[in-house]
Order: C-alpha cells, then sequence, then structure tokens
C-alpha cells in the first residue's frame, strides 16, 4: 500500500509562507500604513521585510538543528517534555484566535460586498466546515492546495490591477521620504502583524526533507510579500492620495471598485475579485488549522492530527462571533495581534534557537547521525 | 454457500485414467448438458487399432485447423508414412506429440481439471487410449470483429486501429508498436468462473518497481466470479470510489497505450473487452489527446487550452448565470442587466428553477439520443431542438438568455476528450448550480475549493491526481495546458518513470546544414 509521504518540497514551503501571510489584512494595509505614515507608509513594510528575512533565516537555522521535526517535537527536547508542551499549547491558542479572526474579517467583507442579507452565521461556518475537509487530510493535501492555489489567484490579480492604471496619479504618492526616520522606526510595532504568518515555518520545515534549502525558499517569500504589499498601498494612495485612504475601511476593495472595463462583459470586477480572495483566506485558514490540529495532537501525544479538527471548529465558531461588531473586531485585534505576533515570531524562535545553543544540542544531533 | 463449496472441493483433482472409455465418461459426467462440446472419436493406424479422442467446443475452435491438423494428419497421413509406433502407451504418446501432429501450440497435460480448462476457452484436447495425458491443441478460432477504427476516440491525424475484444490481437497491436525486449507482458486469469486472461503490460526499465508492485498487489486481491469487461477491474483496484474523476484512464488506441508505456505506466488488458485501462492517471492525461503529439506543438496547445477553457465553462457557467442574475447584477454592465431583465419578463420562476428546468431537459435529450440508432436519435435532435430552442421560451417558460447557456454549457461539456471525466463533470455543474441558487458567487468559489481539496487529495497509484500541478518540477510542466515542441521534450515524467532520458535534441543539427555538408564532404 503506498501511504502518503507527508513531505513538503522546497517550492510548496514558499507557497505555503506567501498564501498565509497574505490574506485578510491585504484589503486594510493601505489604509492602516497610510494612517500612520502617509505617502510614505510602503517604507515601513519594506523595513518589515527587511527584518523578516533575518526572522525567516532564525526560523530556518533553528529549523535545520532538528530536521525531520517541527517546533511542537523539537521545543520539547530543548526546553524540556512540560515547557515545550506548555509553549506548544499558547501557540495553538494563537493560531486558534488567527483563525476566527480571519474567519470573521473576511465575513463582514463578504457580507459588505457580496452577501448582504445572509446571516453572518452561514457564511462563517460554511467556510471553515468546507477548510476541515482539507485538514483532515494532512500536510501533503495542505501543501499542495497552497501550490495549486498561488497561480489561480495572484495571475487574474495582478492582471486586474494593472486595469486599474488609468484612475491612478502618480503625484499623489509625493511626498518621498519626508517622515522623520523615528516616526518610521516608531510606527513598526503597529504594523508588525502584517507579516504574520511567517511563524508557520517553524512547522512546516519540520516536514521537510532538507531543511536547508528552505532559506531560499523563504527569503524568496518574503520578498515576494514584500513587493506585493508595496505594490497595493502603493496603487492605492496613488489612486486616492493618502487622505482618502485613511478614511476608507478596505481601500483595495474601493479600489477594485473603481475599475471600469467599458465595453467588456464584466463591467464591475470587485465581485469577481472577492471571490477570488476567497481562496486566499481559504488557504490562510487551511495552513493555519492544520497546525493547530498538529499541535494539540502533539501536546496530547497522539499520532494523528485528524481527530481534533471537527472539535476545533466549534471552538473557532464560538470565538468568531464574539466580537459585536467590526469596529470591535478590529479593536481587538489590534490589542493582541502586535504582541502575539512579535511573541511567536520574533521572541520564541530566537529563545529557543539561543537555548539550543548553550546546550550544544547541535552537536548531540551530529553525533547521533 | 456451503453446500456448493463442498462440492467444488470434490469435483477437485481429476486425473486422466489409462482408459480412454474412463476418460470420456469423466468428461461427459463434468460437462453434462453442455451440448456445444464436440466428442471426435477416431482410430489410427494401419489396423486402426489405436483409439483417439478429440474435445473442443463447437464455434471456439477453428474447425478447419483441427482438420488439417490433427484429423488429416493422423488418420490420413500417419498411414503411409513410417515411422509407426507399434506399441501403446508412451512410445505411440511421443510419436504423436512431437511427430505427429502439425500444428504450432501443442502442450502437455496430465489433469483433467486443465484440459475440461483448455476444452472452454477454446482449445482442442486430444486423448490417446492407454496414456495418462492428453495434449492440448491451440485452436483457438472463434467468430472476431477486425480491427476498425474506434468511434469514440477518432482523430484527426493517427493511427486508424482500435483494439478489439480479442485479447491477443489486443496485445499484438500494442506489440508493434514497441520491439522492445523490455516491454513485458504478464499474463494472469482472473474470475472464478470466468477465467477471463488479463495482461498487465510495462517497459520493464522505465516503470517504477513501486508502482508495478502496487498494480500487481491490487490485482491480486481480486476475487470475483466473472470478469466481463475491463470495468470490472477498474472499479475494483481504483483508488477512491466515491470520487466523480475517473483515477484511471480507459483508451480502446492502441498508440495511446503505448505512448504511455512509454512514459513508465502500466497498461492493462483484459480479454472481451476493446477497453485497455492505463494507471497511474493524472487530471493533466485525461485532458491530453493522443492527436496532441501527432499535430504540430502551437496547433497542440491551442486545443489543449481549448479543452481546458470549456471544461471551466461547462463547470460554472450555469452557476454564474444563476449567481450573477440572482445576487449579483451589478457586476454586469447596465445595458446587459437591462436587456436580460427584459427577456425574463413574464417568467414564472426564479433563474434557479429555470436553470434545473433546461439544464435537466438537456441530460434527457443527451441520454435518449444517446442509445438510439442514427436515423432516430437525429430525430431526437430536432425534436429537443425546437422544445429547447423555440417552443419553451414562446411559451413562456424560460427566457432566451437561458437557452444560450445552455447551449454554451453543451458545447463546452462535448469539448472535454475524456467520456467518463465529462460525466463527473456534468455532476459537479449541479452540485455547483445548488450552491450559486444559495450563496451566489461565495457559494461557487466554496464549491469550486471543494473541488480543488478533493481533486488534491486524490491519488492514482500513489501519485497525486493533480500533478505535475502541486509537485513543482520544472520539466513535467512541458506538456501541461501548453505542449512544447517535441525535441524539447527530452525527458519522461518524473513521477512515473525511471530512466528519464527519452530523446535528443537534434535542433541544431538540422538548422546548421553547412556544417554537416561539410561532413559528408571529408568523409
Amino acid at each position: 500500500m503506498i501511504r502518503n509521504n507527508d513531505i513538503v518540497s522546497p517550492y510548496q514551503i514558499a507557497m505555503i509562507t506567501i498564501m498565509t501571510v497574505i490574506s485578510v489584512e491585504v484589503f486594510s494595509i493601505a489604509a492602516d500604513t497610510a494612517d500612520i505614515l502617509g505617502t510614505d507608509g510602503w517604507l515601513v513594510i519594506v523595513i518589515l521585510g527587511i527584518i523578516n528575512i533575518f526572522t525567516a533565516m532564525v526560523i530556518v537555522r533553528l529549523n535545520s538543528i532538528f530536521p525531520g521535526k517541527t517546533i511542537a517535537e523539537y521545543s520539547q527536547i530543548i526546553i524540556g517534555t512540560v515547557p515545550g508542551k506548555v509553549l506548544t499549547s499558547f501557540f495553538a491558542i494563537y493560531l486558534i484566535i488567527v483563525i476566527a479572526y480571519v474567519t470573521r474579517v473576511f465575513t463582514e467583507v463578504v457580507k459588505m460586498f457580496l452577501l448582504f442579507r445572509t446571516p453572518t452565521e452561514v457564511i462563517m461556518l460554511s467556510l471553515i466546515l468546507v477548510s476541515t475537509y482539507i485538514v483532515r487530510g494532512g500536510v501533503e493535501c495542505v501543501a499542495r492546495i497552497n501550490e495549486l492555489i498561488f497561480p489561480i489567484l495572484f495571475i487574474p490579480f495582478t492582471i486586474v490591477m494593472l486595469f486599474g492604471l488609468p484612475n491612478m496619479d502618480f503625484s499623489n504618492l509625493r511626498p518621498i521620504l519626508q517622515t522623520p526616520p523615528g516616526k518610521v522606526l516608531a510606527s513598526i510595532p503597529r504594523m508588525i502583524f502584517s507579516f504574520g504568518g511567517i511563524e508557520l515555518a517553524l512547522y512546516y520545515i519540520g516536514f521537510m526533507k532538507e531543511p536547508k534549502k528552505a532559506y531560499k525558499s523563504l527569503i524568496i517569500s518574503v520578498l515576494f510579500i514584500l513587493l506585493f504589499f508595496v505594490m497595493v498601498i502603493v496603487f492605492c494612495i496613488a489612486a486616492f492620495g493618502a487622505k482618502s485612504t485613511t478614511k476608507a475601511i478596505w481601500p483595495l476593495v474601493m479600489y477594485i471598485r473603481g475599475i471600469s472595463l467599458p465595453g467588456l462583459f464584466i463591467e464591475r470586477l470587485d465581485g469577481v475579485i472577492l471571490s477570488l480572495w476567497v481562496l486566499t483566506v481559504f488557504t490562510t485558514i487551511v495552513t493555519v488549522f492544520f497546525t493547530a490540529s498538529y499541535s494539540i495532537s502533539k501536546v496530547a501525544g497522539t499520532r494523528e492530527q485528524k481527530q481534533y479538527v471537527l472539535p476545533l471548529v466549534i471552538i473557532i465558531y464560538y470565538l468568531a462571533l464574539q466580537p459585536g461588531s467590526l469596529a470591535e473586531l478590529y479593536e481587538w485585534g489590534n490589542a493582541i495581534f502586535p504582541y502575539a505576533v512579535s511573541a511567536f515570531m520574533y521572541v520564541v524562535p530566537v529563545m529557543l534557537l539561543i537555548i539550543a545553543g548553550l546546550r550544544k544540542l547541535e552537536v548531540k544531533q551530529n553525533e547521533g547521525n | 454457500m456451503g453446500f456448493f463449496r463442498k462440492k467444488e472441493k470434490k469435483m477437485e483433482k481429476l486425473i486422466i485414467s489409462k482408459s480412454l472409455d474412463e476418460n470420456m465418461k469423466r468428461l461427459k459426467e463434468r460437462l453434462k448438458d453442455c451440448d456445444d462440446i464436440v466428442y471426435k472419436e477416431f482410430r489410427v493406424g494401419v489396423e486402426q487399432n489405436l483409439r483417439f479422442l478429440l474435445v473442443y467446443v463447437d464455434g471456439m475452435s477453428s474447425r478447419d485447423m483441427l482438420n488439417d491438423a490433427v484429423l488429416n494428419a493422423l488418420m490420413v497421413h500417419a498411414r503411409e508414412v513410417p515411422p509407426e509406433a507399434k506399441e501403446p502407451g508412451e512410445g505411440l504418446y511421443k510419436l504423436v506429440r512431437y511427430g505427429g501432429l502439425p500444428a504450432s501450440e501443442l502442450a502437455d497435460k496430465d489433469n483433467l481439471e486443465d484440459a475440461i480448462l483448455a476444452i472452454l476457452i477454446g482449445d482442442a484436447v486430444l486423448f490417446i487410449d492407454t496414456t495418462e495425458k492428453c495434449i492440448i491443441i491451440g485452436a483457438k478460432g472463434w467468430p472476431m470483429r477486425g480491427v476498425s477504427e474506434p468511434n469514440t476516440e477518432a482523430l484527426i491525424r493517427g493511427p486508424r486501429d482500435g483494439f478489439t475484444e480479442t485479447f491477443r490481437v489486443n496485445t499484438a497491436l500494442v506489440r508493434r508498436r514497441i520491439r522492445d525486449s523490455r516491454l513485458k507482458l504478464k499474463q494472469l486469469r482472473l474470475g472464478k468462473r470466468s477465467f477471463t486472461d488479463i495482461g498487465v503490460m510495462y517497459i520493464e526499465d522505465i516503470v517504477s518497481p513501486e508502482l508495478l508492485e502496487e498494480v500487481f498487489r491490487r490485482i491480486s486481491t481480486i476475487d470475483i466470479d466473472a470478469i466481463i469487461e475491463s470495468g470490472y477491474i477498474e472499479q475494483l483496484i481504483e483508488d477512491n470510489c466515491m470520487s466523480p474523476f475517473p483515477q484511471i484512464s480507459v483508451t480502446e488506441r492502441p498508440d495511446e497505450v503505448a505512448a504511455s508505456l512509454y512514459e513508465g505506466r502500466v497498461a492493462i488488458l483484459v480479454d472481451n473487452s476493446p477497453f485497455a485501462l492505463i494507471v497511474p492517471t493524472t487530471l493533466n492525461s485525461l485532458f491530453q489527446s493522443p492527436e496532441d503529439y501527432y499535430d504540430r506543438w502551437y496547433v497542440a496547445s491551442i486545443l489543449r487550452f481549448i479543452r481546458y477553457f470549456a471544461s471551466i465553462l461547462s463547470l460554472v457557467l450555469p452557476a454564474s448565470y444563476i449567481a450573477v442574475t440572482s445576487f449579483h447584477p451589478g457586476i454586469l454592465p447596465d445595458k446587459l442587466v437591462i436587456s436580460m431583465a427584459a427577456a425574463r419578463e413574464g417568467i414564472p420562476f426564479p433563474v434557479v428553477i429555470e436553470t434545473f428546468i433546461m439544464e435537466v431537459t438537456f441530460e434527457l435529450l443527451r441520454e435518449a439520443g444517446l442509445r438510439l440508432p442514427v436515423p432516430i436519435g437525429s430525430a431526437i435532435g430536432i425534436v429537443g431542438g425546437i422544445v429547447i430552442g423555440s417552443a419553451a421560451v414562446e411559451a413562456g417558460i424560460v427566457s432566451p438568455i437561458m437557452v444560450i447557456i445552455v447551449a454554451i454549457t453543451a458545447i463546452s461539456s462535448f469539448s472535454i476528450p475524456n467520456y467518463s471525466l465529462s460525466v463527473g463533470f456534468r455532476m459537479l455543474r449541479f452540485f455547483l448550480m445548488i450552491l450559486a441558487g444559495v450563496l451566489g458567487l461565495y457559494g461557487i468559489m466554496l464549491g469550486v475549493l471543494l473541488i480543488l481539496s478533493h481533486l488534491v487529495k486524490l491519488k492514482s497509484f500513489g501519485i497525486p491526481y493533480m500533478s505535475p500541478y502541486v509537485s513543482f518540477e520544472g520539466s513535467d510542466f512541458k506538456d501541461t495546458i501548453v505542449r512544447v515542441p517535441t525535441f524539447l521534450m527530452a525527458r519522461r515524467p518524473i513521477l512515473l518513470a525511471r530512466n528519464r532520458i527519452r530523446l535528443r535534441n537534434n535542433r541544431n543539427l538540422i538548422n546548421r546544414p553547412e556544417q554537416e555538408s561539410e561532413r559528408d564532404d571529408k568523409e
């Protein structure tokens, strides 16, 4: 019997990272950055991108000490079984909150632009339930769906973005680089969550045959995300100007709405693009969902992760229904994510790497081989 | 059940006795009420003292061949030509076996059970008095259909031969295309009552050993009374029987089988079926037609693109119509929305019901036309055309735009080259229509995501069904939506084949005729 091989290729790691990081925050990223830095909003993304290249290298370095192991497994080796399990549990809780948040934000977007009268509960539950089908298939299926959806999403999206060029006035981008450096640096913590999702590589590199190959994949994917975000921000600001961008909740949707293709069969593209956007939200949910159920299975010490998927649906559904309104939802998000993301993306990998280095675990591993 | 099993066990182990009468009695007892079996008893020798018995099934063995090679040889020629066997027994047997029968296919059996099987397969069995063995004479010769062009897989360019219902003809048609000693054909008999011949074909140094092992393992698990058609085997060894997508491809074309073998796939041929099975199969390979490789590359690439486009259209077009008209009319140009609304004026049903009525009518029409003989089938076409085309619109049941949507969907679904794949798409189309009626475009996307998730999960004999789209490998992409020029397809697919080098790029030799001629001059 040929079984699933549960191996993730370097190409798939890049796809997973890109598809996870780029999700709902793209809708609002232009407004957020414009709010902080005005026309220089893209600068903070560039700086964050460069910082995150180093984060990615730390993550790969940590994982290549323990080839074939995910953070849920090697954290127990580095800091001991019980602390490792506690760390993994916190990770799982964080991941579950991420799924709930992403689902809810997306539901609000869909409700506002696509389905005005459909109940929130129906939209949300249908999306989560569809994602469980693939999560139960294991890491191989999660990696493959990311790989498959990437071109389906980005090729049409890029083409559509270019159709908006006639609406743009690039003089809106001025003044360039007039923000004092102190202010730029101070704004970094507010945008830190936009790159949230790279930390999932801590899990997925563990399924690779040769973790060292992930250096290239992760760096390329961070650069891709960086360019993509900058493109979205620059296009939105060029189209509306910094002030109007700040006022919109989701400038990207407004931007696509503004594109008209006279004479074509489809005149307004926001509905089409938003339905395409289901794809990336779906991949984000699936990727995070798998790591959440996988973490729980490692804490509980079971071999399979399948059985935790459906119970988690109830928890996610409950959590996602908690915020009463969109404003409340964003308030919650801003209260949790800057701290949670910086903890799990920066503090945890760096600390684990330092402790592993102090305990000279690398040497042991080499002797074992 | 237990009773029959006991009886079966009792019936085994019938050995051949020395007495011809005894053998005949046993045979007749076993083959009682089988009136198509011929027992030809005859005497040989100058003194007419050697008794022979020839048994075969009337209609399955070639009577001419038996007359020439057995009866004529033994009854007439053996009388005139020495050496003559004086002693009955082993000597006589050897003389007949090695010197008396001018037939190309002979075998010895000492078990009556095997002899009976041979008779039922279509061979003739020769019993000789005083020997405990019998001779099986390969004399299969039943009426068979000639090699003709397959109806369902017709090509503009390509060979015109197709498989027939006879296993041996089919293996020969494949062998003619692969004159390589490394082409292997493993034969086995499956079916407890039907004893159907199954042939597993592969090229030894290209196929991956794990795949081959898996194929044999799965075939060995089959325990069934009869295999009538290759579809039985297909359904018994496929990975996921709940999937709407075929995981084993089926073809009537020997050239396609040969090409698949060269790619490292395994073909399974089944007697009595003109359809060969090819494993493993990917979604990409179901969109390929053998013609893609015979035509020039850009023709093939355009056709491939059209096929993919048509399949997507046939899947989502009616669903999109439902979603757009009932949930998001805003995405269409205003003029179109107005004209669509005007066309729908006075129609009593919501769009979902309207679409369902028309799609179901079309499916009924297609199914009705499929089984009918050609003259009646065309009548159905006319009736259907009138019903769908004008009467329904004039009666105010459906809108004219709906007719256009159904027509485009129908044409698109006929463009999918694989029949069972297009049936799968038909089923999923209705699934998406329901989702679109409930959740609009969002529902369609959820449905598409479910289909994609299913495709990503699906495997065919260990190969991901969506490869090469989900197992990124540059060289495998040369044969997907775009089929690159033949000289660039230098390697076999990575997931299937072991020995990957397929051809040497000769472009540079062709484009420099001067150098070639110089070399010729030197020689």
